[in-house]
């Protein structure tokens, strides 16, 4: 156990190395200065204890809470392409509900915010995990047509029924008090969401490596003949509950970044955070656990992007790139050891 | 002595750190049947496998017609005169038997099934083996892939028929229906090189044997000049000797274990639309104390059988009475009975896991199934340093003794093993016959389902013999290979 | 509504379905293989801006087109060089490369034609129209008044289908996609084809996004693709893998996609948020009813290594 946690983490500190090699060759090669954009990068993100919680650390929640979704639905072999329209899902219901019930005492609506965030996620990835299961379409492109359906509906629901009330832009009303996340750290931004995020990463390691349902979604995952038949585990349902999981996590993700920071919902809420997932999923070796260092990681990059943007006029889109080359190197790496183990000793 | 055709010297070949090849040596001569003998794992299949081309050796010289070749690709062995009928694994299920005969014959932007529609139609008038050549591949019995195999590779007019255990998916008097047609190919001419794991087979139909033991070319002989019992000291060395496993002396079961209670019970049951053949109205009562063994070709059902009495697929009339306490071995341990990735313990409890015992609640009790786990890995050998090794990681003798040993612990009434000692070596199938045996001793009642005959012989207190669906029971004057073989074939037609 | 209107909703309904179509051919050869190419969004956007930039540089479009299709076969040829060549899981690499691409031609954009300004004009693709069939009444001019790029698409679904069912090299090919042990049994390069499979769909994925950007747009704007890349690949499900089912499946979805102008004409008033999200509602419910039965290459996803 340990020596594996010991590779993983060995895994992980490559590929970002590499990702940071990778990223500079390629910032030279656009005719920036790597030195300036790497220092803008750092500042950007580290450069202070307020720039580190309430931005790298505040970006990190829904990196965490949506690399959680897909890292538990990779566990048990679910291609859940989907969190971002799942975590939209969650976001719709979350205003929804956070809107309809102004009037409630906080101790009741934050938590049926969320509560609604959660089943919003859910119910978006039932449709792709219902069409797995009866009609035998695979997962792959049906929860990547759910998040443009996801996408297309949030900026519907910001232009029509849910627009604000002067209906002037469009975006939601703003949640009222008792709607919001409490701030978890004085005089900055970082809000309650970021302990809910480590809670539930805790939660899911334990459910994981304890629990009856964790060692079926992982028996699942690895091989679901052998689940089945050496293990009598009834394959759909788990599959079913991990997709239902997953979508729950992602809404949760949606549902936080509203009650936590935005307090509206807004078009391009998520700048893809559902896709970025898959990277933290990965670097994070789809351990709860190596999630959260992960999104931290991703949040400091995102972070640092902004800065890098602002001081150094390197386009934020380079992030893409380096999320790229995180899940790649992290593929590669993994591969290239199994040849290795297979080869060498 | 005749013209060689083709000659390998000192071939080698290691799979990562594990040496299936060590020193091979193999002479092939025009108009000789070649028996390849070998115990499972010797290296036989790899050795064909380098021979057709599919796998490059590490070390080593292939000369053919005399001089040295190096094969990139099986089309390049072809062009040499090679051909390899694999087992039936080889072919694409989706496709026609055309276009499977037709796949790498024809080349570039040309009609690929045209010409050899013609050219399959008249080799399978000359040599009397035929197969639907507009049926997919997928709906064919593995008798029929069998053949199509042989006349994929007969379609390159080889002078090296190369063919691995032909025999293993046929039924009695198949076999020597293509024995028949062996000698005639080698009559013409070529050399047939045969491989199987059972010497009595080879025996029938070869001029000329060689033994592999561990990757080595131990032997290299005429029959005849060596003894039976010789022959399998060269096969399997010092190990203990599986009579079974190697098919030699096998005799039926003489001696009957008094049944005790019933333990499980078929009344009529129907199976359709499960992952195997459907079966039909199969009736069935095992007791404590006996074996009851299953022959049959593969495809005719047992699957289905073997899946229903482990409560793994369910009825579709009829019913079903099974045990509480059920072990199940599957035929494929290593996509069925395991997960490679996951480590000993964790494949303890994949079947463990659902027993009231070792659940707390919503939780696994952990440490009750790390003990548990334990005891497997001491009380069955289990070559593994600890119970942390990930089962993917050991070799196949050692992964059924994982899943034998699990399943015999919670085997308190009914065993099913389907095909339990299927690729095992010989110390590993006699370790798993021996456990069988162990285990009706205690009053377990075992389910025997194999394609292997001897096996059923040799171990069951009853026979049955299924076919297209059906069950049928061998009466005891007809425990023979011969007697049974009739019956798989032909039984539905002698019952009504 | 009139006759006029109802050819402006079946031309743009071509219009649309034409991106889509070459896409879908491509992958559709790739996904015979084996290989599900989920990069290809990557090589659409790609091949848009390889396009924009190559017919500004040359201040030809037909030079653009050729750049753009380039641009695509790059991007597939990183992706293949994971997928295929490392045996990296197909779904996770091409994900990857979509983000890749995304990013990539985001940032090289930004950085050689700004953030903000006016949006690039580019030398379009001018439609051609084929004398006689352009002047069939009522689908002429929707089918045969287009960018020289949609004959390509009409031309290749025909051809591919040739190639597949018909020619030695396709059943090779389908061989690979079905069960690679028997095609390398047969002496069959199991990873060089499916290599060559990826690439040539690369290509045509890069030659809709440059028919995007030259032909439909005449301008590049940062993730233009908009998900083409991944309805492509259900229009290959939808398709069902047959390369004339697959491009009527893509006109389909172009009609789709324009019954905004159709239902306006109708003055059906809803929100046009609605009217994006049509296509890809539409996609799932014609997966949902009409797939059921069909069925994927056996090893599709699953790499493959010779021993």
């Amino acid at each position: 156990m340990a020596k594996d946690v010991r590779a993983r983490v060995g895994v992980g500190v490559v590929a970002v190395g590499a990702t940071a090699l990778i990223g500079a060759v390629l910032l030279w090669w656009g005719g920036y200065d790597p030195q300036v954009a790497a220092g803008a990068m750092f500042r950007g993100s580290f450069g202070s204890w307020n720039t580190f919680a309430s931005i790298t650390l505040v970006r990190s929640v829904p990196l965490i809470l949506t690399g959680l979704a897909v890292s538990l639905a990779f566990r048990a072999g679910v291609w859940n392409i989907g969190a971002e329209g799942q975590l939209y899902a969650g976001a719709i219901a979350a205003v929804w509900v956070g809107l309809r019930g102004a009037t409630l005492p906080a101790l009741i609506l934050v938590p049926a915010v969320l509560m609604a965030a959660t089943l919003g996620g859910a119910a978006w990835a039932m449709v792709p995990a219902l069409m797995r299961l009866r009609l035998g379409i695979g997962e792959v492109i049906t929860t990547i047509l759910m998040n443009f359906v996801g996408i297309y509906l949030a900026a519907y629901m910001v232009h029509g029924p849910l627009q604000e009330s002067r209906g002037v832009f469009p975006q939601t009303d703003r949640l009222v008090e008792a709607a919001r996340l409490p701030i978890l750290v004085p005089s900055t931004r970082l809000h309650l969401g970021f302990a809910l995020a480590l809670l539930l990463a805790a939660g899911l390691a334990v459910l994981l490596r304890r629990s009856t349902f964790g060692f079926q979604l992982r028996a699942v995952g690895a091989s679901p003949e052998a689940a089945r038949v050496a293990g009598r585990i009834r394959t759909g349902r788990v599959v079913l509950a991990s997709f239902l999981v997953s979508g729950g996590i992602a809404g949760i993700a949606g549902g936080v970044e509203i009650s936590g920071l935005t307090y509206a919902l807004y078009e391009g809420l998520s700048p893809g955070w559902g896709y970025t997932a898959i990277a933290v999923a990965l670097l994070g070796a789809l351990d709860p656990i190596g999630v959260v260092v992960a999104g931290v990681f991703f949040g400091a990059l995102q972070a640092g992007a902004g800065a890098m943007q602002r001081e150094a006029g390197v386009p934020a889109a380079w992030v893409g790139v380096v999320e790229a080359s995180v899940i790649l190197t992290v593929l590669a790496l993994a591969r290239l050891r199994a040849v290795g183990r297979r080869g060498g000793s | 002595m005749s013209e060689v055709l083709a000659r390998l010297d000192g071939i080698e070949r290691r799979f990562g750190s594990v040496v299936a090849l060590d020193g091979a040596d193999l002479i092939l001569r025009a108009g000789e049947v070649h028996g390849l003998l070998g115990a499972n794992g010797a290296g036989k299949t790899t050795l064909l496998n380098v021979i057709g081309g599919m796998l490059r050796p590490d070390a080593g010289t292939i000369e053919v017609g005399g001089s040295v070749v190096s094969f990139q690709t099986p089309r390049e062995a072809w062009t040499c005169g090679i051909a390899l009928a694999h087992q039936h694994f080889a072919l694409v299920p989706a496709q026609s038997v055309l276009e499977n005969l037709a796949l790498g014959l024809a080349r570039g932007w040309a009609d690929p099934v045209r010409d050899v529609r013609a050219k399959a139609l008249k080799l399978m008038d000359r040599i009397g083996l035929r197969v639907p050549l507009d049926s997919r591949v997928d709906h064919l019995g593995v008798g029929d892939k069998q053949r199509l195999e042989i006349l994929k590779a007969l379609l390159k007019n080889p002078r090296v028929l190369v063919l691995d255990e032909p025999t293993a998916v046929l039924a009695p008097n198949e076999i020597s229906g293509l024995f028949a047609l062996l000698r005639e190919l080698a009559a013409e001419g070529r050399a047939v090189v045969l491989v199987a794991h059972k010497l009595d087979e080879v025996l029938m139909v070869a001029d000329r044997l060689t033994v592999l033991r561990a990757g080595r070319t131990v032997l290299s002989t005429v029959p005849g000049d060596y003894e039976i019992p010789d022959l399998v000291r060269a096969m399997v060395g010092a190990d203990p000797v599986d009579a079974i496993a190697i098919g030699v002396d096998v005799e039926p079961r003489s001696t009957k274990r008094e049944p005790g209670e019933s333990v499980a019970h078929l009344d009529r049951v129907s199976v359709t639309g499960g992952p195997g053949v459907d079966l039909e109205e199969v009736s069935l009562h095992v007791y404590r104390g006996q074996v009851v063994g299953v022959a049959g070709v593969e495809g005719n059902g047992q699957r289905s059988l073997a899946l229903l009495l482990a409560g793994r697929v369910s009825a579709t009339r009829g019913s079903v009475t099974l045990p509480e306490g059920l072990g199940f071995i599957p035929q494929d341990r290593s996509t069925e009975g395991l997960i490679a990735a996951f480590d000993l313990t964790d494949n303890v409890a994949l079947a463990l896991h659902r027993v009231a015992a070792y659940q707390d609640g919503p939780w696994l009790r952990w440490s009750e199934l790390t003990r548990h786990a334990e005891t497997i890995h001491e009380r069955f050998e289990v070559q593994a340093t600890s119970t942390s090794v990930l089962a993917g990681s050991l070799s196949g003798g050692n992964q059924q003794r994982v899943v034998v040993g699990r399943e015999l612990s919670i085997a308190t009434d009914l065993l099913i093993a389907e095909n339990p000692t299927r690729g095992l070596d010989v110390a590993a199938a006699a370790f798993v016959h021996d456990e069988i045996r162990r285990l009706v001793a205690t009053g377990v009642g075992v389910v025997l389902v194999s394609t292997d005959l001897d096996e059923v012989l040799a171990l069951s207190d009853r026979v049955f013999a299924m076919t297209r669906g059906r069950l049928l029971e061998v009466d005891e004057g007809q425990r023979s290979r011969e007697g049974v073989g009739a019956l798989m074939l032909g039984g539905a037609f002698a019952h009504a | 509504m009139n006759e006029i209107e109802i050819a402006l909703f079946l031309e743009s309904g071509v219009r649309l379905g034409i991106p889509l179509a070459l896409a879908a051919l491509g992958e559709t050869i790739t996904e015979r293989s084996g290989v599900i190419n989920i990069g290809l969004e990557g090589s659409i956007i790609a091949g848009a801006l390889g396009g924009a930039v190559g017919a500004l540089a040359f201040g030809d479009p037909a030079v653009g087109v050729m750049a753009g299709a380039l641009a695509g076969v790059a991007v597939a040829f990183v992706f293949a060089a994971f997928a295929i060549g490392l045996g990296t899981d197909q779904i996770i690499t091409g994900t990857a490369i979509t983000l890749g691409g995304l990013g990539l031609t985001g940032a090289v954009y930004q950085a050689r034609f700004g953030a903000t300004g006016t949006a690039l004009t580019l030398p379009t693709l001018p439609s051609a129209p084929v004398p006689l069939l352009s002047d069939i009444p009522w689908i002429g001019g929707a089918l045969f008044d287009q960018a020289p790029t949609a004959y390509v698409a009409y031309a290749l679904a025909p051809a591919l289908w040739y190639f597949l069912f018909r020619t030695a090299w396709g059943l090779e090919l389908r061989a690979v996609g079905e069960a690679p042990i028997a095609a390398h049994a047969a002496g069959v390069r199991v990873r060089r084809v499916r290599f060559l499979a990826t690439v040539f769909g690369g290509g045509l994925a890069g030659l809709a996004g440059a028919h995007l950007a030259l032909a439909h747009a005449g301008t590049f704007a940062e993730g233009m693709s908009a998900g083409r890349g991944f309805i492509a690949i259900a229009v290959v499900v939808l398709g069902r893998w047959n390369p004339l089912l697959v491009l009527c499946a893509a006109l389909f979805f172009g009609a789709a996609s324009a019954l905004q102008f159709f239902l306006q004409a109708f003055g059906f008033d809803a929100p046009y948020q609605l009217f994006l999200a049509l296509p890809y509602v539409l996609t799932l419910a014609a997966l949902a009813g009409w797939v059921g039965r069909s069925r994927a290459p056996a090893a599709l996803a699953l790499p493959w290594r010779s021993e």
